[in-house]
């Protein structure tokens, strides 16, 4: 490859700057980087950011060599904008610190000196490092995929690469010297030493002309307030968890930030990092220790901060088609929900509770009032029902969750703190698991067993979505916006369904009403389920994997997209399903009169049934809820209070409502009778519990079944 | 032809053949190559000296050594450089490859251009390797036997001083175990019960003076995870398929070993060039970091690997590589004779176990378990056992240890005492000052038998970090995983360890199964019996129970399709029965028992018998179990 010609690559950048645009809003010219250099001209901006994805557009060869040979670039780019500054400055400039002076005062010699034409010694000469207040920084162009930490290896020294980790350490922002300035102290001669590595040798000897020739040796002095200082932080990163293989140890990496990239992260935080990737230097003793080794660092050039969700989004690009198709099939619901925890065998019903709470109701802010549209989940039952093991399936897709028990071990516990930090001495508030998952979903194992005053605390989260604090003179309110999902074990090793849940889980009602769904997970021997289990058991056994199912779940991954994707919607309850969904639950109330049900049935029953239907309508990708939504809301509430109930029902209740809803009307009609008032039938049916769209239906199918005839005034039923 | 002195004392001069003859690229293939044809000799291997075995000063740098070890921790890759060129007074140049050394050299009237086009940066993976935790005395004894190396101590060491070589250093300078927050066992909780002895009041003293003493000029902590371990631990610089490495392999390596005191770095030296108020505020992070990760040479020695040896077992009665037509032929004998090493092994540890032949039987299954596959959280073939109603107020547990220490190739002994469970660091944690992962008890190869001892357990109050402790414990007997603290995040390790918790009651930990102890007879001199026991393993005996239990753990195993059958209907029929004994836990845990059985009998594939039999010693145990508490509530 022949050299580069870097004056004519000057020259280039120079253009590029100058006439680079994009159109503007108006169909005008938008001048990015010239307006910039206004700016930077009258001291109003300090970073310059280079977006190699423009250079690419105007020069694709250049933006590739400031991929690959980047420091160079910088430097070359930097020499450009100076060249360039004077011409972009249309005001005086105010002087804003002593350098400012200092700088002015250097120009105005050197025009004077020049008007001597007296050749200067390059090291009295100014170095260009001095005269500058920018700094030129590059953004990596965004088809580049980000870096874990261990793929980033000897070839890529020297190249622009974008890696992402959480930061481990920092230290504290410090000046570092960039170019020192020294005085003669014969004849006063100023000398300039631009410092490139971390150490540097002072000079002793003045140089200047003068002294030379007259031998007079006179001595350097560092002079504080003419040399140029940068802002500097030694960052150290760590990969993250999932970029780490398994039975590895996540690597770490050394940045370098200067100036503007100082103070940007902190340790813990998430950083995507963009920068060179350099060795560096060490000049002595230590050169002649490291032998063959160099260490390495990465300068950094653009450092963001995100958050655990922000860094799953970032990887989620539209839905592909195939992916799309893979996921709207006509059993879609169905299919989401065996996804979750796919090796735990059954429980469908619970699994589709859990895919609505990940998916989450739409929240309402009327006039300041606000109603919660997150979906809490209760799941109880006997020991070694795998619940703690959906838990933690849960947690690991949902994008943002906590896992934790009811006895947490940390002082913190669920709620938040005041601790005082170990290093400041100042009091700051530490969230507990209930903060942190924020926007997420807080899974709580043993619920039961919590302590009293995380008890008290939880009945303003499950409502509000709120803590408040009042302690060590900290007042504040802490937003805790999550869906909780709770496994509590029943109060006396087995569940008792001769008792009320308040008995079988000694947690108060108020409690228990601000679950949407609770559901108990019983063991109970069913000859088919067994074999089922046991064949499931054996085969794993032999073969060490999952058994080939009838369906492939779907990837965790392609999960979490749709979820998110799921989340963007905002469906609304149309007009005309009020009226529906009132009478529902008209009809669920008289219900739990009449039974003397062992759950609550109450207006947060009502909100329950319209959290989970936008939650389906959701799970839909539509605006607007419709009535099969409703319906399947409804079925999930009436299935949650069946698992209540106990065994006898259980069974029975499996049955499609129609079936139910055709039996209790042939009890109804009196031996040797064959006609039934359909009023009455009506009635009947939505006194147990069903609602009037079901019983049309079922009259509807069983007509069509011709097992009985509706009579054309719709006033008998005549059984056949 | 280099001869064997060549490649065995100077492999870097091969290296450098090879370098010039095919140039850089794959050269840590062909140099594997090399290396591989000339040890795959018969006992070629034997020739070259262990660092396990032979002190460190008996070696000669640069030479060819191998290293029986566990990956501890991994560092941060190395940038080095790969080819360099070399520039003679006459202005000859020539390259060199930088591969397999820590120093770039050259003759003395050549020097090294750095700054040439020709040089090239290359990446390598460093990995902190310790001795196989709780690797037991007769394996180091096997190994060091059967070596065949002759190491001659270089001429520039007297002989005498050889002699007083590590044991006298390590009686002076304070091993991290010795210091209180890692010392365990017995010292410990005896130091804490007789508190007012002179005798433990001095041990604090010099305690902290050890503690002390180390802070001004330390000695690096070599992060063994078992305190109390000695060794050399070793950072071994891989050149190729470092990601196929992980964590706590067991690994030998043979490479260049590499001692040069210049490797050292002097904190004072690197003060007094530190000029700058940037190189002290830079170098302010690196102080710890620097002592963590260039110690010494003297005590971590580096070794270059040339070649990387996964081991399956670390048995040294058996060959290392179990598929050679060699190997094939000595197990197929062994298995011939299985039958009646078991029956007497069973007879041995029913013996061990004051007559409980239940016991006994499933104890010989518990020696043979390990997790031999996972799916999702379910690790499968995990079979911890819980012997309760060990008699309490006597060394039983010590001496049942001592047994199976002769028989196993690694163990350890972990007393559950209060002052174990709130000191003793059990998960390893990621220091981020020194930069690299402090190990913990449970930081531990494959199947490691570690014995927790319930009975020494006290009431009294468990601190954060006890409670930490018994947690982790739990996880990794219920779960066989370890969480390794990483500060802000934790990181999930899957282990293999076979877990056994000797206690009177029932253990605080759950594990997978509890046989209670139930011995025909009182127990009376326990001493005398273990003697007994002790007496009659003797030669060969014992090395073929040695090899019984090795080989029967690495054994493939099938479940047949008509088994599987039977399986799930008995299962059906069992559920139905009595639905809350059967559940899909038990399930579990009898194909455990069942596979565990077949292979202790040197079968392969699971046959009605053997189902019939796992299912009588399950209903055994369970029914012995049940019985417990109500005689607990007698008593």
């Amino acid at each position: 490859m022949p050299p580069r010609d870097y004056a004519a690559e000057k020259e280039k950048i120079k253009q590029f700057i100058a006439e680079f645009y994009t159109s503007g809003d108006k169909g005008g010219k938008d001048f990015k980087y010239a307006q910039q250099m206004v700016k930077i001209a009258h001291r109003e901006q300090v970073a310059l950011t280079i977006d190699i994805e423009d250079v690419a557009e105007v020069d694709p060869d250049l933006a590739e060599a400031m991929v690959e040979n980047t420091r160079r670039y910088i430097h070359l780019f930097a020499d450009a904008v100076y060249d360039m500054l004077p011409d972009y400055k249309q005001r005086e400039v105010e002087t804003k610190d002593a350098l400012d002076v200092y700088i002015q005062h250097r120009l105005l010699m050197e025009q004077q000196h020049r008007g001597g034409a007296e050749p200067r010694d390059p090291r009295n000469q100014f170095p260009p490092e001095l005269m500058r207040r920018f700094e030129i920084y590059f953004k990596a162009p965004g088809q580049q995929k980000p870096l874990a930490i261990r793929q980033v290896k000897a070839e890529n020294v020297g190249k622009l690469v974008l890696v992402r980790g959480i930061v481990t350490r920092c230290t504290e922002v410090k000046p570092m010297m960039a170019v020192a300035t020294y005085t003669c102290d014969r004849c006063g001669a100023e000398t300039y030493q631009p410092i490139n590595s971390p150490t540097f040798m002072p000079l002793q000897m003045c140089q200047s002309q003068d002294c030379v020739t007259n031998k007079s040796g006179g001595r350097l002095y560092l002079q504080t307030r003419g040399s140029k200082f940068v802002k500097f932080q030694e960052i150290k990163i760590q990969e993250h968890s999932d970029q780490v293989p398994v039975g590895n140890i996540p690597r770490s990496m050394t940045i370098f930030a200067r100036g503007e990239i100082t103070r940007l992260a902190q340790p813990g935080d998430h950083v995507q990092v963009t920068g060179v990737f350099l060795p560096m230097l060490r000049t002595g003793f230590r050169q002649v220790t490291q032998g063959l080794l160099s260490e390495t660092f990465l300068e950094a050039h653009k450092m963001t901060k995100m958050n655990k969700t922000e860094d799953d989004e970032l990887g989620a690009e539209e839905l592909s088609e195939d992916e799309i198709k893979q996921i709207a099939e006509d059993d879609f619901y169905e299919k989401l929900a065996s996804s979750i925890a796919p090796e735990i065998y059954g429980h469908e019903d619970v699994k589709k509770a859990l895919l609505l709470l990940l998916v989450g109701g739409v929240d309402r802010a009327p006039k300041g009032m606000k109603i919660r549209g997150n979906i809490n989940v209760c799941l109880m039952g006997d020991p070694g029902v795998a619940k703690s093991q959906l838990l933690s399936y849960i947690d690991r897709l949902a994008p943002r969750s906590q896992y934790t028990t009811g006895r947490g071990s940390s002082g913190v516990g669920l709620t938040a703190a005041v601790m005082k930090d170990p290093l400041t001495g100042e009091m700051l508030l530490e969230g507990g698991a209930l903060v942190l998952a924020d926007q997420g979903v807080c899974c709580i194992d043993e619920f039961d067993k919590m302590m009293d005053a995380d008890r008290t605390a939880i009945h303003e989260v499950m409502e509000q979505q709120t803590i408040s604090i009042a302690k060590a003179g900290i007042m504040t309110s802490l937003n805790a916006r999550v869906s909780i999902l709770a496994a509590a074990n029943p109060a006396f090793g087995r569940y008792n369904p001769k008792k009320s849940i308040e008995h079988n889980i000694q947690l108060p009602a108020a409690l228990l009403s601000r679950f949407d769904l609770l559901w108990l997970i019983q063991d109970r021997p069913d000859r088919d389920n067994d074999l089922r289990l046991a064949q499931h058991i054996t085969y794993v056994h032999q073969h060490n994997e999952q058994p080939a199912a009838q369906f492939t779940p779907i990837d965790m991954k392609l999960m979490r997209r749709y979820i998110a994707l799921c989340k963007t919607k905002n469906p609304v309850i149309p007009e005309d399903l009020t009226d529906y969904i009132t009478g529902a639950y008209v009809e669920m109330r008289k219900e739990a009169r009449n039974n003397k049900d062992s759950t609550f049935t109450s207006a947060r029953s009502l909100l329950a049934i319209l959290r989970l239907s936008t939650a389906l309508a959701r799970l839909r990708l539509v605006d607007v809820v419709e009535k099969d939504d409703v319906n399947e809301a409804m079925r999930l509430m009436e299935m949650s209070k069946d698992s209540l109930v106990g065994q006898e029902e259980g069974t029975k209740r499996q049955q499609q409502p129609q079936d139910v809803i055709f039996s209790l009307i042939r009890e109804m009609a009196p031996p040797g009778v064959k006609t039934v008032n359909l009023a009455d039938a009506r009635e009947r049916t939505l006194a147990k519990g069903f609602t009037p769209d079901q019983f049309d239906e079922a009259i509807e199918e069983y007509e069509d079944l011709n097992v009985w005839q509706v009579n054309a005034a719709k006033t008998k039923i005549t059984l056949i | 032809m280099p001869s064997v002195e060549d490649w065995l004392h100077n492999p870097l001069g091969i290296i450098q053949g090879i370098f010039d003859q095919h140039g850089d690229s794959d050269l840590p293939l062909k140099v594997g190559e090399y290396f591989q044809n000339r040890l795959g000799g018969k006992d070629a291997l034997a020739w070259v000296p262990s660092l396990n075995d032979t002190p460190l000063h008996h070696l000669k740098p640069n030479s060819l050594v191998k290293f029986r070890c566990m990956v501890q921790d991994m560092f941060d890759p190395e940038f080095y450089l790969g080819v360099y060129e070399v520039t003679d007074t006459k202005f000859y140049f020539s390259l060199r490859s930088g591969r397999y050394k820590d120093i770039a050299e050259c003759l003395p009237h050549q020097e090294i251009n750095l700054e040439s086009s020709q040089n090239v940066t290359l990446d390598r993976q460093t990995l902190y390797c310790v001795p196989v935790p709780g690797e037991n005395p007769w394996v180091k004894q096997g190994f060091t036997n059967s070596s065949q190396a002759r190491v001659l101590p270089s001429t520039s060491y007297q002989p005498v001083r050889n002699k007083r070589g590590l044991e006298e250093e390590e009686d002076q300078t304070p091993l991290p175990g010795n210091n209180a927050p890692t010392s365990e066992g017995q010292n410990c909780s005896r130091e804490v019960s007789n508190t007012p002895e002179p005798e433990s009041t001095e041990a604090k003293r010099t305690r902290t003076e050890d503690e002390a003493g180390a802070l001004p000029s330390p000695i690096p902590d070599l992060n063994f995870p078992l305190p109390g371990e000695t060794g050399p631990a070793c950072l071994v610089k891989v050149y190729q398929s470092s990601d196929s490495l992980k964590l706590n392999d067991v690994i030998e390596f043979v490479g260049v070993l590499s001692i040069d005191p210049a490797l050292a770095t002097f904190n004072t030296a690197a003060g007094e060039t530190a000029t700058s108020a940037y190189e002290d505020g830079g170098d302010m992070m690196d102080i710890e970091e620097q002592a963590a990760h260039s110690p010494p040479p003297s005590l971590v020695p580096r070794l270059h690997a040339i070649l990387t040896n996964k081991l399956v077992h670390t048995n040294p009665g058996l060959p290392v590589d179990l598929t050679t037509p060699t190997a094939v032929s000595g197990i197929t004998t062994l298995t011939s004779e299985v039958p009646q090493i078991r029956q007497q092994l069973c007879s041995l540890l029913t013996e061990a176990l004051l007559g409980d032949s239940l016991a006994a039987e499933y104890l010989l299954l518990h020696l043979i378990s390990s997790v031999y596959g996972r799916r999702d959280v379910v690790a499968l073939g995990k079979f911890s056992l819980n012997i309760s109603g060990c008699p309490g107020e006597t060394s039983y547990p010590q001496l049942l240890y001592r047994l199976l220490q002769e028989l196993t190739t690694k163990s350890h002994f972990l007393p559950l005492t209060l002052a174990n469970m709130n000191s003793l660091r059990i998960i390893p944690k990621k220091d981020y000052t020194a930069n690299r992962l402090l190990s913990g008890v449970l930081q531990l190869s494959e199947r490691t038998l570690l014995v927790l001892d319930e009975t020494q357990l006290e009431p009294g109050q468990l601190q954060t970090t006890g409670v930490l402790n018994v947690q982790a414990l739990g996880t990794a007997v219920q779960w066989q995983k370890v969480d390794y603290d990483f500060d802000f995040h934790k990181t999930e390790f899957p282990c293999n360890l076979r877990m056994l918790l000797l206690s009177e009651g029932r253990s605080l930990i759950q594990t997978d199964c509890q046989v209670p102890l139930q011995p025909p007879s009182p127990p009376q001199q326990l001493e005398n019996t273990f003697q007994r026991v002790q007496a009659s393993l003797t030669g060969d005996y014992l090395a073929k129970v040695r090899s019984y239990l090795t080989v029967t753990e690495l054994m493939e195993y099938t479940l047949p399709e008509d088994i599987q059958k039977v399986i799930e209907e008995d299962f059906v029929q069992m559920r139905s029965a009595d639905p809350k004994n059967m559940t899909a836990e038990d399930l579990h845990s009898l194909l455990v028992v069942a596979r565990l059985l077949a292979l202790s009998i040197g079968q392969t594939t699971l046959s009605q018998e053997v189902w019939g039999r796992a299912k009588q010693l399950e209903t055994e145990r369970k029914t012995r179990v049940k019985a417990q508490p109500q005689t607990q509530a007698r008593t």
